[in-house]
């Protein structure tokens, strides 16, 4: 393999990791800069999104948990991905408004901490939750085959300069790129995505020009929502399966978010990019070999995410796209 | 039946009490004036009519159109037609100009409304007369508003005002911290929404020229109404002009 061939593949895992980040974090970007709401719960939609995703796809067999105690092993419906990929958003939207409406809304005019004890207790009971009803083993999530019974979308493809890729990572990458592009129409080029921008700045201003407000609000949560559940869904054959994945993806998603800069979408997707690359680059990077000391670099991936984030916090405090005057 | 009628009206900030037994009408056409000192209560009464929160109204009656408005929330207010243009100008500075005038005009868009039903009399000006009537603004549509001049930015939010569809004007303090030839404009712009057919409730602490351009003034002193009358008989009535608002 050529340099150039190796530096391609870390460039193409840093955008499919990235694309991950990128789901989760637009959403939790656009509700923290709009609703200045703090949800440490956007980690449990991904939790939900996985969780449905698995069994909405594929045929499961649980061999832990409560649910197969009391007889119900077989859980998984085996509809397969493309029912995956259409059905968990719409979920995840509609538990994403419920969220709003019964949790959210009345903690949007309290302080930060009281968002953060209430979201993240709910986090808990989440992950709890499902660790009692699944068991807290890690389920195979296999990677997809097929969609739509002719579309190949697993095993390795043969690109240009790259050489050979998983076909399923180029998916994700451009399941992403096409997400996130129709949110940023909506939101930059709607009458719906002007009420939204322009409420991040001034609420009461928007409400008084006669704009009912809570109503884009409540969609602002629900798109974010499904955008965490389709991350799971698209990330779910990816990475683990188990009922701690909604925490664990939380801070690098938070990350992304102040990285990029709170608010923007162009923001949460440099941000993502940032970290995805970061991530991929220090576990793609061959060890350097100084005389008798070796330097792997693989180890410091996790560390090399808060590195790169406190660099870039220090130079630039709103984050790369963040505007001065919302920095948090 | 006047307009708007506020009838023994008791405002609170939290605990503080703000507006004490107010009791005012505005009549349909006219400009009136409400003047006062600094923290007199001036702002507080138009937030009480506007439904903005805070103040809470705790007592007494805000009536529109005869219809009970008290504690009704702010959007619908202004659906119904009444619209207030607050202190400081309130333009949306991560949008464009463009925009910040589109905003004014969301509302009057069907998919909008959300299932509440408009309640206005007098259409908002057309875009093409606003930027006809702010050629600077013309110019710089695309920009951002955050980027404009300070004067700029005064003409905007005007601008926006004049594309409100609403019967009742509620002006904030619209000549605080102008250039003098500045504040000829906004009197201008004033004037005109004036004989446009709404009715204007001006709100300032610059009385003298508040009451060049009103047709009555009431006077407000810590929440409570001490002058109402015509803005002749406020001229001269020099007592109460140098007692409350030292001119």
């Amino acid at each position: 393999m050529s340099i150039l061939s190796e530096l391609m593949v870390i460039l193409l895992n840093g955008l499919q990791q990235g694309a991950i980040y990128v789901l989760l974090a637009v959403g939790l970007s656009i509700i923290l800069g709009t609703l200045k709401f703090v949800n440490f719960a956007h980690g449990a939609l991904y939790l939900i999104g996985t969780y449905a995703g698995l069994f909405i796809a594929l045929d499961v067999t649980l061999s832990s948990g409560k649910l197969q105690e009391w007889g119900y092993a077989d859980i998984g419906l085996g509809w397969g991905f493309l029912a995956a990929l259409i059905l968990v958003p719409m979920l995840v939207f509609a538990i994403g408004l419920l969220m709003e409406r019964l949790l959210a809304r009345s903690f949007y005019d309290r302080p930060d901490t009281d968002q953060i004890l209430v979201t993240f207790g709910l986090a808990i009971v989440v992950q709890e939750l499902f660790r009692v009803l699944f068991g807290s083993n890690s389920l195979p999530f296999n990677q997809p085959e097929y969609i739509l019974s002719v579309i190949p979308v697993s095993g390795p493809m043969t690109l240009p300069i790259v050489g050979q890729f998983p076909r399923w990572r180029l998916w994700v990458i451009g399941i992403t790129a096409v997400l996130v592009g129709l949110v940023y129409l909506l939101v930059e080029h709607t009458d719906f995505g002007l009420v939204v921008r322009a409420g991040t700045r001034d609420a009461e201003m928007v409400r008084l020009l006669g704009i009912k407000i809570s109503r884009p609000y409540l969609v602002v949560f629900g798109i974010g929502a499904a955008l965490a559940g389709v991350a799971g869904v698209v990330g779910g054959p990816l990475n683990v399966v188990n009922p701690t994945v909604g925490m664990d993806i939380l801070v690098p998603a938070f990350l992304t978010v102040v990285i990029g800069g709170v608010g923007t979408i162009a923001g949460a997707v440099v941000g993502g990019l940032v970290i995805g690359l970061t991530q991929a680059a220090l576990i793609g990077l061959p060890a350097l070999t100084i005389g008798s000391f070796t330097l792997n670099f693989s180890p410091w991936a996790q560390v090399g995410l808060y590195a790169i984030a406190a660099i870039i916090l220090l130079v630039r405090p709103q984050g790369i796209l963040g505007d001065e005057e919302v920095a948090p | 039946m006047s307009l708007l009628d506020l009838s023994n009206v008791d405002a609170y900030y939290g605990e503080s009490h703000i507006l004490r037994d107010v009791t005012m009408s505005v009549e349909e056409g006219e400009i009136c004036a409400l003047l006062g000192r600094n923290g007199a209560g001036k702002t507080t009464t138009l937030r009480s009519i506007a439904g903005a929160t805070p103040p809470e109204v705790r007592d007494g009656t805000v009536t529109f159109k005869g219809r009970d408005i008290t504690g009704t929330p702010a959007e619908d207010v202004s659906a119904g037609g009444i619209s207030l243009v607050p202190e400081e100008r309130r333009i949306f500075p991560n949008l464009t100009v463009a925009e910040n005038l589109h905003l004014a005009e969301v509302v009057r868009n069907k998919s909008n409304t959300w299932g509440r039903s408009l309640s206005f009399d007098h259409e908002g000006m057309s875009t093409e007369d606003v930027y006809a009537q702010f050629p600077r603004l013309d110019e710089r549509r695309s920009q951002r508003a955050g980027t404009l001049s300070g004067g700029e930015q005064q003409m905007l939010a005007i601008a926006r005002a004049l594309k409100q569809s609403t019967d009742l004007l509620l002006l904030d303090e619209p000549y605080e911290g102008l250039a003098p030839k500045i504040i000829e404009d906004v009197e201008e712009a004033v004037r005109q929404i004036s004989e446009d057919g709404t009715t204007i409730l001006l709100v300032e602490q610059n009385a003298a020229a508040a009451i060049k351009l009103a047709d009555r003034a009431y006077v407000i002193d810590q929440g409570g109404i001490v002058f109402d009358g015509t803005a002749d008989e406020l001229r001269a009535d020099e007592a109460t002009r140098e007692r409350y608002l030292g001119v």
